[in-house]
């Protein structure tokens, strides 16, 4: 591990060697449900680099009434859980969750911290960051430790999705990142498993900020990062009209529908269903791409869909190059098309399904012979 | 009130291109643009001084063809433009570009008098790490909060309404405070010639070098950055079929497609489950 010399230091930075600094924090998003599946998830990588670093992975827990939900943390995988139970933290302010948390910091000194990249995470992580004059690294889709520095690297597609940056801070601890939710599965429960579980006190805090009035959404759908099928949208659509079609066709499928950025900066979709770099991961066993033209920053986001259709009237359309199944033509058109077919193979039952895979078992043979 | 807006000049991320053959990026001739996530945030520092009175300031720390983008904010009725520029500047992640910024605005407060709000955007196109504003109220010891869409004064306070995933909340936040504004929450106002050119005859764009800030080497650019990218390297390309069809008229398109899927053993069952349940 490296030494290091205080006096190449900021003098803003504190001066503290690496050593000092040990175990993986995971920052636990509490709700009205218990811990949050996005936190959860950031067991996956926290517990990978644990092993690497030889740590213990404990979870940070802060709120009002949210001591119950600390066995959770451990079920999952944490070897321990710091919980700050407090009616100063019934309502989350940015800067006394994160004050909170930098207190413990300081009192503990992490090696690592992981927060869920969720809409608070990626309000309070800076702030964290900086108050403790750290880095942090935003929306990793990896991590991995270099063993023989301690260094933990800290992954993330830079501005252009097809290449990956790896980040490091050498030179202050503790090394903080964030992921975005569903990038990693959250860790199988052991009912048996059991931890520590400890209790801090917050400092005492004023909050600068005051919650006047909350009033909570509720999601009509499935939300796009849980469906199955996926009928995604993009530019080519050429207007909120066409998502209507999209919705038919997700309907019979029993999926969600999904889009692209350029969908939702024309308003044709809401942000929440962004597939890709600046929206979400998905994992559906089918994604289907209409008028989605499959840049890097969109196709980041559906890596892990078992299988893509690309419906795309420009043949060269990079998609196709990218997804298993493409068709060349007018989308619409064909989504019509398609929501007949399967609206007559329901109707038929799955019997016809067996003579559609005979046709064209058939012509593929043809094909081949010619 | 006095209102700083942070803004970035970028590359226009969607002129990039990718070349295939070189697996590099097409970065010549892509045209710079003020991240379209701080015009919202313009817009609503702009607005809150149409009604309350006071004076707009905009801030970028950059080179100098950043101040194009200045140019731009004044344009739209800025009062101010500060261009922080320095070659020690140089290679700052964003606790270096933050410490900069502000250092910026505590400087602004000695020449021009006590800032009241600073207002960021929520993330750049460049980067989208949305580390700024939390790290400049972490900076500046100031409350802050994300994803505004609007904001107006009452009691003497700021009121702000913002969403979550799935929440609207209103907040009332004590100033000086920190905001930023959510993507696309407000549709900013034109730029008017006028503005920009009485903007550049009554107070040009003030350029302030870490002489004048008066920082330590060690804190700024490259040395006062903790994060370092050790290497670059690209994303293994995902195993796929590629099979592309060109039917004959949009209903065999559509039987293609579901053969395909029927056959295929990862997605027949899904299929299978939708028509006809279980
Ligand atoms: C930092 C950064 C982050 C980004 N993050 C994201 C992200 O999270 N998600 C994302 O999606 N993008 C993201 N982008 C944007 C991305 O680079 C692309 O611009 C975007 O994905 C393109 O959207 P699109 O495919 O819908 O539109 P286009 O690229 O315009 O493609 C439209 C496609 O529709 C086809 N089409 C047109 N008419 C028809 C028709 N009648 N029938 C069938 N097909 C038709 C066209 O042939 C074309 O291929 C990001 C970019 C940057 C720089
Ligand atoms: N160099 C900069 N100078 C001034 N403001 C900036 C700079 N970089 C980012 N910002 C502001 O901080 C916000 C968040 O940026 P980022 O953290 O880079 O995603 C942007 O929308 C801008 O308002």
């Amino acid at each position: 591990m490296a030494r290091i010399d205080c006096g190449k230091l900021c003098p803003e930075w504190p001066c503290e060697q690496p050593e000092e600094f040990k175990h993986v924090w995971v920052i636990a998003e509490a709700t009205e449900d218990g811990i949050s599946e996005a936190s959860l998830q950031m067991l996956t990588p926290a517990l990978e680099i644990a092993r690497k670093l030889d740590n213990k992975v404990v979870g940070i827990l802060l709120g009002y009434n949210v001591s119950r939900h600390a066995d959770t943390l451990i079920k999952h995988g944490a070897d321990e859980v710091i919980v700050v139970d407090d009616i100063m933290l019934s309502e989350y302010y940015p800067e006394v969750y994160g004050q909170v948390i930098v207190d413990l910091a300081k009192k503990y000194k992490p090696e690592v911290i992981l927060l869920a990249a969720t809409m608070r995470g990626r309000e309070m992580g800076p702030y964290i960051a900086n108050t403790l004059r750290a880095g942090i690294t935003a929306d990793c889709t990896d991590f991995d430790v270099d063993e023989k520095t301690r260094d933990v690297l800290l992954i993330r597609p830079p501005f252009a999705a097809i290449m990956l940056a790896y980040i490091k801070t050498p030179f202050r601890r503790p090394q903080i990142g964030t992921a975005r939710p569903n990038v990693f599965p959250v860790p199988p429960a052991d009912e048996s498993r059991k931890g520590e579980i400890k209790f801090e006190k917050p400092s005492i805090l004023t909050a600068r900020a005051k919650l006047v009035f909350r009033k909570i959404l509720k999601r009509e759908e499935i939300p796009i990062e849980k469906a199955e099928i996926i009928v995604s949208g993009g530019k080519g659509l050429g207007g909120p009209e066409g998502f209507k079609l999209l919705e038919e066709l997700a309907s019979i499928l029993g999926g969600v529908v999904a889009g692209s950025r350029k969908a939702v900066d024309a308003g044709w979709i809401s942000h929440e269903r962004q597939v890709g770099q600046t929206g979400k991961s998905v994992k559906p066993i089918l994604y289907i791409a209409v008028g989605i033209s499959g840049a890097a920053q969109h196709m980041i986001g559906v890596r892990e869909a078992t299988r893509i259709v690309a419906i795309n009237i420009d043949p060269e359309a990079p998609i196709f190059n990218q997804a298993d199944y493409g068709v060349v033509g007018d989308y619409k058109e064909i989504v019509d098309a398609l929501i007949e077919e399967l609206r007559r193979l329901r109707d038929a039952g799955p019997q016809a399904v067996e003579e559609l895979i005979r046709e064209y078992a058939q012509q593929a043979q043809a094909a081949g012979q010619g | 009130m006095r209102i700083v807006v942070g803004i970035k000049w970028v590359p226009n991320t969607q002129a990039v291109r990718f070349d295939p053959k070189t697996g590099t990026l097409i970065r010549t001739g892509v045209p710079a643009i003020v991240n379209p996530h701080d015009l919202p945030a313009a817009e609503l520092a702009l607005r809150l001084k149409d009604r309350y009175g006071g004076e707009v300031i905009v801030v970028t720390m950059a080179p100098p063809p950043a101040m194009q983008g200045l140019e731009h904010i004044l344009g739209m009725g800025a009062d101010r433009a500060v261009l922080l520029t320095d070659r020690a500047f140089a290679g700052a992640d964003t606790l270096a570009t933050s410490y900069v910024i502000a250092r910026g605005i505590r400087k602004i407060e000695e020449e021009w008098g006590p800032v009241d709000l600073a207002v960021f955007g929520q993330e750049t196109i460049d980067s989208s790490t949305a580390h700024i504003g939390a790290q400049v109220a972490s900076w500046l010891g100031w409350p802050y909060i994300y994803y505004v869409k609007k904001a107006w004064l009452q009691d003497g306070r700021l009121r702000v309404v913002r969403h979550l995933e799935s929440a609207v909340e209103e907040f009332e936040v004590s100033t000086p405070a920190v905001v930023s504004v959510a993507m696309k929450a407000l549709k900013a106002r034109p730029v008017r010639l006028s503005y920009k050119l009485r903007a550049k005859l009554e107070s040009p764009i003030t350029v302030w070098t870490n002489k004048d800030l008066g920082l330590d080497p060690r804190c700024v650019g490259l040395k006062g950055s903790p994060t370092i990218v050790s290497k670059v390297t690209y994303l293994p390309e995902v195993p796929r079929k590629k099979i592309v069809y060109k039917p004959r008229d949009p209903r065999d398109a559509a039987r293609w497609i579901l053969a395909q899927l029927f056959s295929d053993e990862k997605t027949r069952e899904v299929l299978y489950k939708a028509l006809w349940g279980g």
